[in-house]
């Protein structure tokens, strides 16, 4: 087997230690970056994605795999030129303010990340100001937003207002999810979309960016 | 020969787990503990935990506890107590191995089944769903049901608790989001007991906290925890973790995880005031790894409710444990099913309290009015079960058999008239009747019935249970109060 098929089956097997591993080797083995990214990485995250959908991977093993890539990717960036980085879009995504819960906004990252997205991510107990100024700073493409409890979801009405205020509303669009929320909520506080999962993010991410 | 029988009811107690197991958990719970810790966000308690011989830790806020140091902490706490209810028909005596079932609270979205279709809950659901756990037998405490998206920020709590008390004499648990909300429901609950020492005294509300697995407790859960602690309000502080993403994914992992944090929550509560009336607290459930949907209807939560229960018993501490949810989306098969294997396995371990038995859909995020009355019977029959068969010399029979063989039948006589009402549970939704009859009477369903008792519940019990004098004088006193 040759190092970009070792590559591409470490990461498919979430073998995060032995992805990197073989990323170098195949680095210093004078490897193409495109063909490691393209051959073994996205391959790899396709196959995963495949797997998944049959219900042949369980979420923690993709995450995994996820991860590899991600490590992998770590390697990768500082060798890539200005014109070969492409991103899908950015995002800043938080837990609203109130809020700790993370493992779906960390799961909605990685799945954007695996697809190509940017991510800048606050963290939990993000208050409106903070989304406000983040998004004056790096000017996002999507605001994303998650929320745990029913007491604790108002924090996304008070974001949108926030941005309103703050005269950026136009300027950027607000995904939001988590177990309260509703795309009736969604519809209420006019966000401009609603996902019930990691996987739908993703998708509505792309549309909300013309791409689909 | 007849033997003399002394025998009388025996109720079925089980242990689910074998012992050498469960003490094994609870060694892993008392090791994460010394070794591990909690993270304890509120410094005041801190330097209580130093001052009593924690081994802290400031800038992480990690606190362990050495095993001499927890056992003499947990010691202070009571072992048997009251939960009380307003007119003292319902009272919860804890610790006697008596099973009492509540409902669960703070869902947000309610299945109408007159529309069918799914709504935000308001302040009226609150006031309806006390009224139906009022009137229903098999469901002992009412727990605060559902948000009130109707309800000002400001005086929240005042209302929540407010229209719950309004609407049932029964035992009333609910969470507080913080401190100024259990200092708002405390003062009202003082107003109608008529004085704080009342109120202190025959406690009829008690409050629910939580960690937040991993082993954190965030400043909001201690303020309240010790406010109730010191003034002698009922609290539990139930862990919550989800196995495989906030704990272990194994159950063993889980229920050391949980045991861990449980202990932790009882043994805050002595810290701010020994002797605090404090349940061991359990809702310890289980998330679908294949797609990351949250599974607290599976029969794994069912198991570690259950085992729980051996745990907190270690310590003879009663337990706040959980049972009778359902991911399914309305009362259907799905969720028969799985409200009765938790509901009837965490009843046959003997939990003091079960709560989420009755009312809960959607993983507990929604309720149906019908899903009340539905749980009633489903807990009506596992109180059925777990009572046991009477084996004594007049229910062994062996007189009416002799009176009866060889040509009669048992019908008519007396020993049937006098043990028939004790020795069954008689359901008033399972539909029992041939199926001519059945069809004669347009087919009802466990269901159909459910709804006419809702309607027959509600529609004959719409009004206040407060005296309207005191109601006067309430809304005088707190005008924050907003009406339904």
């Amino acid at each position: 087997m040759n190092t970009i098929e070792a590559l591409n089956q470490a990461v498919i097997r979430g073998d995060i230690q032995g992805a990197v591993a073989r990323t170098q080797a195949a680095l210093d083995a004078g490897s193409e970056v495109l063909q490691i990214i393209d051959d073994a990485l996205i391959t790899a995250m396709d196959h995963v994605g495949e797997q998944y959908a049959k219900g042949l991977l369980f979420v923690p093993q993709m995450l995994r795999a996820a991860k590899a890539m991600q490590e992998c990717m770590q390697l990768i960036k500082p060798l890539l030129g200005e014109d070969q980085i492409t991103s899908q879009g950015s995002v800043v995504i938080g837990t609203v303010r109130k809020d700790r819960h993370d493992i779906g906004k960390n799961l909605v990252i990685m799945m954007m990340e695996g697809a190509g997205f940017t991510i800048t991510d606050l963290g939990v107990d993000v208050a409106a100001e903070q989304f406000v100024d983040k998004a004056q700073e790096i000017k996002p493409d999507i605001i994303a937003m998650s929320a745990l409890l029913s007491t604790t979801r108002t924090g996304m009405r008070e974001t949108i207002e926030a941005l309103q205020k703050a005269g950026i509303r136009d300027n950027v669009r607000i995904l939001i999810g988590g177990a309260p929320v509703t795309a009736e909520y969604a519809k209420e506080i006019k966000a401009d979309a609603y996902a019930p999962d990691a996987g739908s993010a993703v998708i509505e991410a792309k549309k909300l960016l013309g791409f689909a | 020969m007849l033997r003399k029988i002394k025998m009388g009811k025996t109720p079925i107690r089980c242990n689910f787990l074998n012992t050498e197991a469960v003490l094994e958990i609870n060694r892993n719970g008392r090791w994460i503990l010394e070794h591990i810790g909690v993270r304890i966000q509120e410094s005041v308690l801190i330097d209580k935990l130093k001052a009593a011989g924690a081994r802290v830790d400031r800038e992480s806020q990690i606190v362990k506890f050495p095993p001499a140091l927890l056992d003499d902490i947990l010691a202070q706490a009571p072992t048997r107590f009251v939960l009380y209810s307003r007119d003292g028909k319902n009272d919860i005596h804890l610790d006697t191995g008596k099973v009492y079932f509540a409902n669960g609270g703070r869902v947000f979205r309610i299945l109408d089944m007159t529309t069918g279709s799914w709504r935000p809950t308001k302040l009226k659901d609150i006031a309806r769903t006390a009224t139906l756990v009022n009137h229903l037998d098999h469901i002992h405490v009412y727990i605060i049901a559902c948000h009130a998206h109707d309800l000002e920020l400001q005086y929240y709590h005042l209302n929540d608790f407010y229209h719950a008390f309004n609407h049932t004499t029964k035992h009333v648990m609910s969470g507080c989001e913080n401190l100024c909300g259990v200092k708002q429901m405390w003062k009202l609950a003082g107003f109608i007991a008529g004085g704080k020492d009342n109120i202190r005294k025959r406690p009829w509300v008690s409050v629910i906290t939580n960690p937040i697995s991993p082993l954190t407790f965030d400043s909001d859960t201690l303020q309240v925890l010790d406010f109730c602690a010191t003034n002698g309000i009922p609290v539990t502080c139930a862990p919550a973790p989800i196995a495989g993403t906030t704990s272990p994914v194994t159950l063993a992992g889980t229920l050391s995880q949980m045991h861990a944090e449980a202990l932790a929550g009882v043994a805050l509560a002595q810290l701010c005031a020994p002797g605090a009336k404090v349940l061991y607290g359990a809702v310890p459930s289980t998330m679908d790894l294949r797609n990351l949907e949250f599974a607290m209807g599976s029969v794994e939560m069912a198991m570690m409710n259950a085992v729980a229960v051996q745990l907190a018993k270690l310590y003879q501490l009663s337990i706040y444990a959980s049972g009778g949810v359902t991911e399914a989306k309305g009362p259907d098969i799905q969720a028969g099913c799985e409200k009765s294997f938790s509901n009837l396995l965490v009843a046959m371990n003997g939990a003091d309290l079960i709560h989420l038995a009755a009312g809960m859909l959607d993983s507990g995020n929604s309720i149906a009015y019908e899903q009340f009355v539905i749980d009633d019977e489903i807990i009506g029959m596992i109180e059925r079960i777990i009572g046991g068969i009477t084996v004594n010399r007049a229910t062994l029979a062996s007189d009416v058999i002799k009176k009866v063989f060889p040509d009669g039948n048992f019908v008519m006589e007396e020993h049937t008239v006098e043990h028939m009402m004790a020795e069954y549970f008689y359901p008033n939704l399972s539909v029992r009747c041939n199926y001519d009859v059945w069809e004669q009477r347009s087919r009802p369903s466990m269901l159909s019935r459910a709804k006419e008792q809702v309607d027959w519940i509600l529609k004959e019990n719409d009004q206040g249970l407060l005296e309207p004098e005191l109601i006067l004088d309430i809304k005088s006193a707190f005008p924050g109060i907003q009406n339904l």
